[in-house]
């Protein structure tokens, strides 16, 4: 099975999930999406040189084997979950400060 | 050379890093939420890499990381999330610094 190619997507819809289930609306904030796009843009190098050294080596069984330059479009996903989920609870802790 | 998987992490690291202190963003005021933030994002990608790099779905070239793993991973691997967490939290203030600036002259 692919399981990367899965495992990428479901971290995107749990992110998505948490800002709704938080009421952060991250994904409602203009700046969210400039932030995105600007470090999609600076990834596109760094991801491009680990995957195209190689530095990191995937195995095809677990992946679509679709890619963007040297990228597998699984890194897209992968990467859009992780900067999603942090500014998701940066905004959260944030709202708490009085709390912390 | 095998300290490059470090530089590469040093690179995507460099600007955002000099960045923070030269605008005033004033994270340091905010340090709780960032390693909060950080923290639980680190922990459940951490454990996610861990288990998917035993299962076999990628590996690291042994020709360009140290050579010191933990849980079968390169630190640099372990370094990987704390960066790009800290990278992304800077990204988006930055973006609302900007953003916030312009919006009020």
């Amino acid at each position: 099975m692919r399981e990367y190619t899965v495992l990428a997507v479901v971290s995107v819809l749990l992110a998505i999930l948490l800002d709704r289930r938080l009421r952060t609306r991250v994904l409602q904030k203009v700046e969210f999406w400039i932030a995105a796009c600007v470090m999609i843009f600076f990834k596109i190098p760094s991801n491009g040189y680990l995957t195209g050294r190689p530095i990191v080596l995937y195995d095809p069984d677990h992946l679509m084997g679709v890619r963007l330059w040297t990228i597998p479009i699984e890194d897209f996903f992968y990467g859009f979950g992780l900067i999603t989920f942090t500014i998701i609870l940066w905004e959260y802790f944030l709202r708490r400060k009085g709390a912390l | 050379m095998r300290t490059e998987y470090l530089i590469v992490l040093g690179a995507i690291l460099l600007f955002p890093l000099v960045l923070s202190f030269i605008m005033p963003l004033k994270l340091y005021a905010r340090w709780r939420a960032m390693v909060l933030s950080m923290g639980l994002v680190c922990i459940p990608y951490w454990t996610w890499d861990a288990i998917v790099t035993a299962r076999g779905h990628w590996s690291f070239n042994p020709s360009y990381v140290l050579g010191i793993t933990f849980l079968g991973m390169p630190v640099e691997e372990w370094l990987f999330f704390i960066v790009i967490t800290f990278v992304s939290i800077f990204t988006y203030e930055a973006v609302r610094f900007v953003v916030g600036r312009r919006t009020r002259q």
